[in-house]
């Protein structure tokens, strides 16, 4: 019986090198090689800061994946909040990387003061000067836009005559992340360029999240504060506000990160930045949320299916 | 010596400038008016407050009176009613939230209502079934000896025997109740914390909110814990004549 066992354990041990032989040829084949990697090997750790919102961790992910597969040390660290935390957690070296977006993140820098346009160029440049002064910098902003949309239902904008934002009155229940009271695209904005507060009958939910559809399907509010790209309102046929006084900027995607870190890795990694950013599109990221709101997918799966189909990784 | 001194001074100058910002905001007057001023979500933590601990009291107190009275289950009903001490009111919000939804009772005052009311159970309930299953048997046997029936035993001895810790129990429910509701601002019930989640998504610059949030919801908890007490003692003031 002894004998038995030790003969089990040594054929056991056998199988289990010729696997792991097996496996280094075919890690060899397919895998990063250390020698090509993007990122320089004693280069920092890439900390990518994704904000509380299903579009931010699929960037986020989009991003980290392409760049881990390409030989580089990455981590993902979900902030929990929004902007505020994402300038925070770079100022106190939490994070080094994070997927904006142009317009907002500039009024966010300088103190709303109206500097974004829906021109992506001067708001991309206007935000790098900003950037710079805190030791960060931008890569090239992707065509991909998401800006904030206020949503109705087909009902409530038939009730009420609602078709674009200047038709909404004060009082009406509005529904948003709890950063609205001081996101440009959101009350601020309605006020500059609407003359319309609503901060009054604001009900701060969640970023865009189930609790903000739950809330706006249910009656519970009246105008939802979702992301252009969101899945959910073309699936309930809801109406999104025409922005007639054209407050909403050019809230295209772009990398934001430690000018630490482009120094240390250099031009190969932020080219794969760029090729990564200038691959995605509205259409796509718009599709990359419905699989994430709607059917469901996990954010890494979401990221990983589309820089398989896009050949940054292979599958 | 000197790193003390300076991390005092720098202790004091963050206090300082903390209550700068609380009374920044609590003393803007504009902050107390309208659907999201404090009044009207103070209005409303306090509601979801009250019903919660009504509710509670309705669904605990009786059976544990009951039970108590007649001796039975002494550990599986307090076993039963102490889940709710292990539940993360959290994790209750999130689950209800999509059934009140499907049931058309919404978002926000259901859901928290739930929460709290399984919170609320234990303290009522441990302390009411204790309070009468402690009552001393020759007190009991003496009431039994002059001739009262069974429900007299309760109502006349036992109850009021245990007042002060069935008051006790329930005002540790309502004091966790007020300080608990402050969840209901994450699934949109506009009470003071509100406040809370508004300062988390951006904690440096609404700090002030934050502040405000976190102080008001110790304030009024506590006021409750207070005001319970003064009228516990005006309930059982027979107790002062027995002493």
């Amino acid at each position: 019986m002894r004998n038995v066992r030790v003969f089990a354990a040594l054929g056991l041990s056998a199988a289990l090198l010729l696997a792991a032989c097996g496996s280094d040829e075919d890690t060899a084949d397919a895998g990063p090689n250390p020698s090509d990697s993007v990122c320089s090997a004693d280069g920092p750790e890439i900390v990518i800061g994704a904000q509380a919102f299903g579009e931010s961790a699929i960037l986020a992910e989009v991003y980290g994946q392409a760049l881990a597969d390409a030989g580089c040390v990455v981590r993902q660290q979900s902030l929990g909040g929004y902007r505020d935390l994402v300038f925070t957690s770079f100022a106190s070296g939490d994070i080094n990387f994070t997927a904006e977006y142009a317009a907002s993140a500039l009024e966010f820098l300088n103190g709303f003061a109206g500097e974004a346009s829906g021109e992506i160029a001067p708001t991309a440049a206007a935000l790098q000067g900003y950037l710079a002064a805190v030791d960060l910098t931008a890569l090239d902003a992707s065509p991909a836009v998401d800006s904030n949309a206020f949503v109705v239902t087909a009902q409530t904008a038939e009730r009420l005559g609602l078709s674009r934002i200047s038709d909404l009155t004060e009082g009406l229940r509005l529904g948003g992340p709890p950063d609205c009271t001081d996101n440009a695209s959101c009350i601020p904005g309605l006020r500059n360029f609407y003359d319309l507060d609503l901060s009054a009958s604001f009900i701060p939910l969640d970023g865009a999240g189930p609790i903000t559809v739950a809330a706006l399907l249910g009656g519970e509010i009246d105008v939802a504060v979702l992301f252009s790209t969101a899945g959910v309102i073309a699936q309930e046929n809801w109406v999104v506000l025409e922005d007639d006084r054209n407050m909403i900027n050019a809230d295209n995607i772009i990398p934001v990160l430690s000018q630490t870190l482009i120094d240390s890795h250099g031009q190969g990694f932020a080219d794969l930045i760029n090729k990564v950013s200038a691959a995605m599109d509205t259409p796509q990221l718009t599709e990359l949320n419905r699989l994430y709101e709607i059917d469901k997918e996990d954010a890494d799966a979401v990221a990983r299916n589309w820089l398989i189909s896009a050949g940054f990784i292979a599958g | 010596m000197e790193p003390a001194v300076s991390d005092i001074s720098n202790l004091r100058g963050a206090m300082i400038e903390i209550l700068n910002d609380l009374w920044g905001f609590v003393a803007t007057a504009d902050n107390w008016r309208g659907s999201n001023g404090i009044l009207a979500r103070g209005r409303a933590h306090l509601w979801i407050s009250l019903v919660a601990t009504a509710l509670a009291t309705a669904i605990a107190l009786p059976p544990a009176l009951i039970l108590a009275h007649l001796g039975k289950a002494p550990v599986l009903s307090v076993g039963i009613a102490n889940i709710g001490r292990a539940l993360p009111s959290f994790a209750v919000i999130a689950l209800v939230l999509p059934i009140s939804i499907s049931l058309g009772f919404g978002l926000g005052f259901w859901p928290t209502c739930v929460a709290l009311v399984a919170l609320g159970i234990p303290p009522i309930f441990t302390n009411t079934y204790t309070g009468v299953a402690t009552t001393p048997s020759a007190l009991r046997e003496a009431a039994r000896g002059i001739g009262m029936t069974s429900t007299q035993v309760l109502l006349k001895v036992e109850i009021p025997h245990s007042m002060n810790v069935i008051i006790t129990g329930f005002r540790i429910s309502a004091v966790q109740i007020v300080a608990t509701a402050s969840l209901g601002a994450l699934v949109g019930y506009q009470c003071l914390g509100s406040y809370v989640i508004e300062g988390l998504a951006q904690p440096t610059r609404a700090r002030d909110r934050l502040l405000t949030g976190a102080v008001l919801i110790a304030a009024m908890a506590m006021s409750v814990d207070f005001f319970i007490n003064r009228a516990e003692r005006h309930l059982t003031s027979w107790r002062s004549v027995l002493r």
